[in-house]
């Protein structure tokens, strides 16, 4: 039993990596139309440079700083995910996302080498909690995400920006009737999106060493997370990200830990199938 | 002149283009088919893996095109074809898993049945998946070709994981080993039987279906098309023909590890397609042939030690085709979102035009 509430444990921590990322996939979806096949890649960019910036400045700055410039890049990968005005269809922005995604791998490998990094925890302590290990990471990750589920409602729901992002979504003629530029709409969901999934990343890292290669996996658990929910809904995405992280550790606990990637794949196939009989392509 | 001879007319012209067509695809693929012998041994394996490339990217445009559906996981299919091929022959035994090379089957049967395991696989993911947005289609497909992936690595005592296998038994019709010039021929030639088979397609009446949906799905859907069919249709024949690739892809490497089945592979064949059109089978060849060059000529200069005054890390070949790849993609989708060929003909006829026009005295 002791072994059955540790997988459980672990899962959330990791799941919450996953629920992150596909509310910041959520986000950006509902405020653009796009999917971003690159949204891995900002969790990986920002533990990469948490390691790097972490040898000359305290751990804490360079995650602060890792952040900030993630974000910086997530709002240049908007300008070239949304592409040109009129011409550049959503399934064209999906695959202009998947290259970005590709030449991320190139640049990332460029810079920071193929070694997977990883650096010091929030703290060296664990708690004993009744023979289930916990470890401060998995506290402040799991935290972190509810967190930023709570946020993310309460933004989309009460401040101008959030029903700003949502009303360019639902009828993007009308936002721009009423004066809203998408492209900074856009701009603005990326930035948001890309600093959430930087936090992830950068709280990842110690847990989970990241490499260059790690941002496709990343996404793909992140998108499974998201799915749950249909893309349009940040409380499902967390409880998705949840329920992901712990059946796959079940897995990796009572099965074989080779399958836990594949679990969790057909997880998120199956989900969409059940998915596919409730939403129509238009 | 009456409306019905107009028509006759334009019938008549319509089946002499076609015939016209016909010869020059029969010319070309012969061609195609006698050059390998021409070639010089290193060039040869080239030369039949841009074929098998072609044939995956065939399938793909189709869908791109017609169906406004994007597969990220062709790759997958053509890793299905290729391993239910080279484990067939090898003889593999469910329950012992021992492997027994008197029971294999004939590598022809196995390369016949390759497509058919992944047409069935493709049905069972396109069913459910053909009536959604694109994005949860190819999200799907890589998801499948992930799992197929790693699936090589935990079946291990299949597939020899990441050490891969020697398939030891080849192609042979009739006494007649086809390895080499003759494997590569015999590709070409099924790569221009795919491009009739696409071409007569496109023209027939499930044809005008396909580019009624392209043109405008709810207007297809309202007029009566099964719009969820005909999509699961290319999808299926996408992955046949990817499942086919991979077939043949045994005998030409007699040899099956992961790396050739990255998800990477996957991505190239989304950027072929993009290269020579969403849609058009002429060009998805076009894109094949030119990314195994390209991707052949960039990991020659990636092994160098040095690139302009740069020391190369070995990691170079890689950083290499990614980036390129990767900005390739990222540049043709940006501004020449139907396909790079069609985008410069377009601009080249529009330049044209312009030339042409008289100047305003």
């Amino acid at each position: 039993m002791t072994t059955f509430f540790q997988l459980i444990v672990v899962g959330i921590s990791t799941g919450s990596v996953f629920a992150i990322v596909g509310m910041s996939l959520v986000l950006v979806y509902r405020a653009t139309g796009i999917v971003n096949f690159a949204q891995g890649v900002f969790a990986v960019l920002a533990g990469l440079l948490t390691y790097s910036l972490g040898k000359h400045l305290p751990l804490p700055l360079a995650a602060v700083l890792a952040t900030l410039v993630t974000a910086f890049v997530a709002t240049l990968v908007a300008l070239v995910a949304v592409g040109i005005r009129g011409r550049t269809t959503h399934l064209a922005s999906l695959i202009i996302t998947v290259g970005i995604a590709i030449f991320a791998e190139a640049v990332l490998l460029a810079a920071f080498g193929e070694v997977p990094r990883s650096y010091a925890a929030v703290s060296d302590r664990a708690w004993d909690i009744g023979g289930v290990l916990v470890l401060p990471q998995y506290a402040v990750l799991a935290v972190v995400a509810l967190v930023a589920a709570i946020g993310l409602t309460l933004f989309l729901r009460h401040t101008i920006v959030g029903q700003a992002l949502v009303a360019s979504a639902d009828s993007p003629r009308a936002a721009e009737l009423i004066g809203l530029n998408l492209r900074s709409v856009a701009l603005i969901a990326f930035a948001v999106a890309g600093a959430l999934t930087a936090i992830g990343g950068v709280l990842l890292a110690p847990a989970m060493p990241v490499a260059y290669s790690s941002g496709l996996s990343i996404t793909i658990n992140g998108f499974a997370a998201a799915v749950f929910g249909g893309l349009a809904s940040i409380r499902l995405a967390l409880l998705g990200g949840y329920a992901l992280g712990v059946v796959e550790q079940l897995v990796v606990g009572y099965i074989d830990p080779q399958y836990n990637l594949i679990i969790a794949l057909v997880v998120m196939l199956v989900l969409i199938g059940w998915r596919s009989r409730g939403e129509l392509a238009v | 002149m009456s409306s019905d001879a107009v028509v006759q007319v334009l019938a008549g012209r319509r089946r002499r283009i076609g015939a016209v067509r016909l010869v020059a695809l029969v010319v070309a693929t012969a061609l195609a088919c006698w050059l390998p012998f021409q070639l010089e041994r290193g060039d040869i394996g080239l030369y039949d893996r841009m074929g098998l490339y072609a044939l995956v990217a065939i399938g793909l445009t189709l869908l791109m095109g017609f169906a406004g559906q994007v597969s990220l996981g062709q790759g997958g299919f053509f890793l299905i074809g290729a391993y239910t091929s080279g484990l067939l022959t090898m003889g593999l035994d469910a329950d012992t898993r021992l492997v027994d090379p008197e029971a294999g089957v004939d590598p022809l049967l196995a390369v016949a049945v390759a497509p058919l395991v992944s047409a069935a696989i493709a049905v069972v993911i396109g069913i459910p998946l053909m009536r959604l947005r694109g994005h949860y289609l190819a999200f799907a497909t890589l998801a499948f070709a992930l799992i197929a992936w790693s699936l090589l690595y935990a079946q291990d005592r299949f597939t020899g994981g990441q050490y891969g296998v020697t398939v030891t038994k080849r192609l042979a019709v009739g006494g007649h080993e086809i390895t080499g010039a003759t494997h590569a021929a015999v590709v070409w030639g099924l790569v221009g039987l795919a491009l009739l088979l696409s071409t007569n397609l496109v023209a027939s009446r499930a044809g005008r279906a396909l580019q009624a949906i392209a043109a405008n799905e709810p207007a297809a859907a309202a007029s009566g098309i099964n719009v969820a069919r005909y999509k699961l249709q290319l999808f299926v024949f996408a992955a046949a023909l990817a499942g086919l690739a991979g077939g043949l892809f045994t005998f030409y490497a007699q040899f099956l590890g992961p790396e050739d089945f990255g998800i990477i592979v996957s991505l190239l064949f989304v950027v072929m397609v993009s290269i020579g059109g969403l849609g058009s089978v002429y060009g998805a060849v076009v894109g094949a042939v030119t990314i195994v060059y390209v991707e052949h000529k960039l990991r020659e200069l990636g092994t160098h030690e040095t690139l302009l005054g740069w020391d190369l890390p070995p990691t170079a070949p890689s950083i290499l085709s990614l980036g390129v790849f990767g900005l390739l993609l990222i540049l043709i989708m940006l501004f020449f979102p139907h396909g790079l060929l069609p985008g410069i003909a377009g601009a080249m006829s529009g330049i044209r035009r312009r030339l042409s026009r008289r100047p305003t005295p």
